[in-house]
């Protein structure tokens, strides 16, 4: 039985139809819906696999304010887990993300009563805008090995060591593969490719069972819910929130629109003889002029 | 009252020199430069130029290195920028390995002996780097996260504009609602996700009594591609110093095996690429099926926005596996290309979109929006909707070959 921890977090909804935007293009967060990130849910589905396959209790984990519940409800959904913890703290407010760390940390270090952890999953980075630091910096301050972009893995029981795949890929370079070693613990941040592939029928009899556990106890999510403040994690104030955060924002502005060199000509297709020029410059180019 | 005499004393008898340097951490793949460490090398050059004329300081931009074989690398790097390299040689230290490298590094940072042969007039008060850049991708987005924890200060992710200056600032909590002056702050600006807000980002003790603490070196990590090179310069001097890690544990991290995985698009030898942005909305699987004709008449490349990768419509199966996925965006998130002809359909040209494409020859956009920024980077603006002006491109385009074709026979 494998202990297994993911930390998650509640995320404007990006897709298409749920964001809502102000005039001036910027979003509206007021107006734009909430849910468990895209790559949180990938981190979800990385632990139930290890649910399925290798038989393990899961842990969630996330710092925000009281309405991250629903996040750890989504996340219940879909990983069946014993245990949902919200860290949550009006000192938290406005942390960067070495002070986020600092309170995940401390958080991963009391999931099921202070029980040794085997692997702890983060998501690739928070919906589009976040920095992709999180994961990385809780697991240092953990002292947990750090393994990111990871694409598929497998584990040894018997040996506890993980096996896995990851992706390198650097600009202007060729994209590779990397199998590595590792002994448990490990802290794993999942690469957005990750697909959890259940091959056999107990396998897939299992993620049925699990699945449908998940969504039962979902309802009654309260029940597994733990909540902690500051003090119940032993957290030093200072290290926490925006005294513990080094970075600020210091100003949010409009980008001003780059100077190029191009002399751009509108054109206005209604009048089909219009795209004659631009057909017969295209044409050019497709023959190799 | 009391309190900003305080503050304003400890500024006036700090003198800042526990903190020197930038140190840029430099990735290398079979034996190469990674491009954007030699573009962080120039950014590094260009902001130390400036900083060491109006400080009157002779701080250096110092690479740091690390491989099992790379003192070869050595002086490529001084001749894009470094005043000094500090590299390590280890068996252990031949791939990037996030723990041991970040273990490395730290013990590089921290390191006052070897600033001695850097710049021995600072090595007596150096205790750790002033600024510290890393690359925004795969491995340096990692890595900075991990050694900037260890050395626990501050790191701004996806930078694309930097500039180093004395600010006033006044914080709730860095200066307890004072009003302080900070001396060689680096900005660092991130574009956001919409790509038209740029969000300044700073790293800044805090001055606020109650609360004191220093936080260097200010960290970041920088987008592929945002900044240019210096020209490489052979006669330009620099000093390279080897550095003998302390490797006391064995590694946890195994690598098995390495496999370079065949790209299946390659934007580099096509000469014409089409790519489409969240725009395909109104009909997704229609207008995909528009694009795809349109590019295969012309033997283009499909392209795509980041939103697109991230799947948010529903298309068929096939679709969707061939197209809406993360090796097709064009971007700092993706390729960097420069085709003869790019054609952008139904994408606004965010910032992180353009510096992927830029340096197409000839750009072209179908639009229905005439102050999208995209308008700026295209010689040919059509504006109207895919819907309406794909089909007509595409007959045309049909009718022209075949005059063409005729013609020739
Ligand atoms: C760290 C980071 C990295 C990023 N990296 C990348 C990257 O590498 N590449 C990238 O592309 N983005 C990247 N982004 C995202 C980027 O900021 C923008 O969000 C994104 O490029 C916008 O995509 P878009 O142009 O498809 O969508 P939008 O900005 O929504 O633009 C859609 C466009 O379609 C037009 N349109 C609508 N309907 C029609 C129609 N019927 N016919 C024709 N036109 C129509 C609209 O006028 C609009 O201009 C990154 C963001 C972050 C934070
Ligand atoms: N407040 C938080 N609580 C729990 N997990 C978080 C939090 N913020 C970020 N994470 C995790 O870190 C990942 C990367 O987030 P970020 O560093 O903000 O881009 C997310 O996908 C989550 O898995």
């Amino acid at each position: 039985m494998l202990n297994v921890g993911v930390i998650i977090k509640l995320e404007p909804d990006f897709s298409e139809g749920n964001v809502s935007y102000n005039s001036d293009g910027t979003l509206n967060r007021a107006e734009t819906k909430n849910i468990l990130g895209p790559h949180s849910a990938i981190a979800c589905n990385a632990a139930f696999y290890c649910k399925v396959k290798y038989g393990a209790r899961i842990s969630i984990g996330t710092m925000g304010p009281p309405i991250a519940e629903s996040a750890l409800k989504q996340a219940q959904v879909l990983t069946d887990a014993e245990e949902l913890n919200l860290y949550s703290d009006r000192l938290f407010a406005g942390a960067d993300t070495l002070a986020t760390a600092e309170v995940l940390k401390n958080g991963v270090e009391k999931m099921f009563g202070a029980d040794k952890m085997d692997i702890v999953f983060s998501g690739h980075r928070a919906s589009d805008g976040e920095t992709g630091q999180t994961g990385p910096q809780t697991a240092w301050k953990l002292g947990y090995t750090f393994l990111g972009n990871v694409m598929d893995f497998d584990i040894d029981l018997d040996r506890k060591v993980i096996v896995a795949k990851r992706l390198i890929s650097l600009q202007g370079m060729d994209t590779i593969i990397e199998e590595i070693e590792c002994p448990l613990p490990v802290f794993i941040t999942i690469d957005p490719s990750y697909k959890s592939a259940f091959s056999t029928v107990s396998q897939r009899l299992g993620a049925n069972k699990y699945s449908k556990q998940g969504r039962k106890k979902s309802e009654n999510y309260a029940q597994f819910l733990k909540t902690y403040d500051s003090q119940k994690l032993d957290l030093d104030p200072k290290l926490v929130g925006l005294p513990g955060s080094p970075t600020i924002v210091y100003r949010v502005e409009r980008i001003p629109r780059a100077k190029t060199n191009r002399k751009t000509a509108i054109i206005d297709p209604s009048n089909p003889d219009n795209l004659t020029p631009v057909v017969t410059k295209i044409i050019e180019i497709a023959r190799g002029k | 009252m009391k309190m900003s005499n305080s503050i304003n004393q400890e500024i006036g008898t700090r003198r800042d020199e526990k903190y020197r340097h930038i140190y840029v951490v430099i990735e290398h793949f079979e034996g190469q430069v990674v491009p954007v460490s030699l573009e962080m090398l120039g950014e590094a050059r260009r902001l130390m130029d400036d900083f060491n004329q109006k400080y009157q300081l002779r701080e250096k931009v110092v690479a740091v290195l690390l491989g099992s074989d790379v003192r070869k690398l050595c002086d490529e790097l001084v001749t894009y920028g470094a005043d000094a390299v500090i590299y390590a040689n280890h068996d252990e230290l031949k791939y990037p390995r996030n723990d041991i490298d970040t273990r490395v590094i730290v013990q590089i940072a921290m390191d006052a002996k070897i600033t001695k042969e850097i710049e021995p007039e600072y090595a007596g008060t150096f205790v750790k780097p002033r600024y510290m850049f890393f690359a925004a991708d795969n491995i340096g987005r990692h890595l900075s996260s991990t050694v900037l924890a260890d050395l626990e200060s501050g790191l701004a992710s996806d930078i694309n504009k930097l500039v180093i200056s004395d600010l006033d600032i006044r914080h709730e909590h860095k200066t307890k609602g004072q009003t302080v002056r900070y001396e060689k702050i680096l900005e660092m600006y991130r574009p956001d996700f919409s790509g038209f807000l740029w969000t300044t980002i700073l790293c800044l003790d805090n001055k606020n009594p109650e609360i004191q603490r220093e936080y260097h070196p200010q960290g970041c990590s920088i987008i592929p591609g945002a900044f240019k090179p210096i020209d490489k310069d052979d006669s330009r001097d620099g000093t390279v110093v080897e550095y003998s890690p302390k490797i006391d544990q064995e590694p946890k991290i195994k690598i098995i095996k390495r496999s370079v995985i065949e790209k299946t698009i390659d934007y580099e030898t096509c000469k014409i690429v089409v790519s489409m942005g969240r725009g395909i909305k109104d009909n997704p699987e229609q207008n995909i099926k528009l694009i795809e004709e349109f590019a295969e008449l012309l033997g283009a490349e499909i392209g795509i926005t980041l939103p697109l990768s991230k799947k948010p419509y529903q298309v068929s199966q096939s679709m969707d596996s061939k197209y809406m996925s993360p090796d097709r965006v064009i971007g700092t998130s993706g390729s960097k290309i420069s085709p003869t002809l790019y054609v952008a359909i139904g994408l606004s040209g965010a910032v992180q979109h353009i510096a992927g494409m830029k340096e197409s020859e000839i750009v072209i956009s179908i639009n229905i929006d005439e102050n999208s920024p995209i308008v700026d980077e295209s010689d040919i603006f059509i504006k109207g909707r895919m819907e309406d002006v794909i089909p007509k491109l595409v007959e045309k385009i049909k009718d022209q070959m075949q005059a063409i074709s005729v013609r020739s026979t």
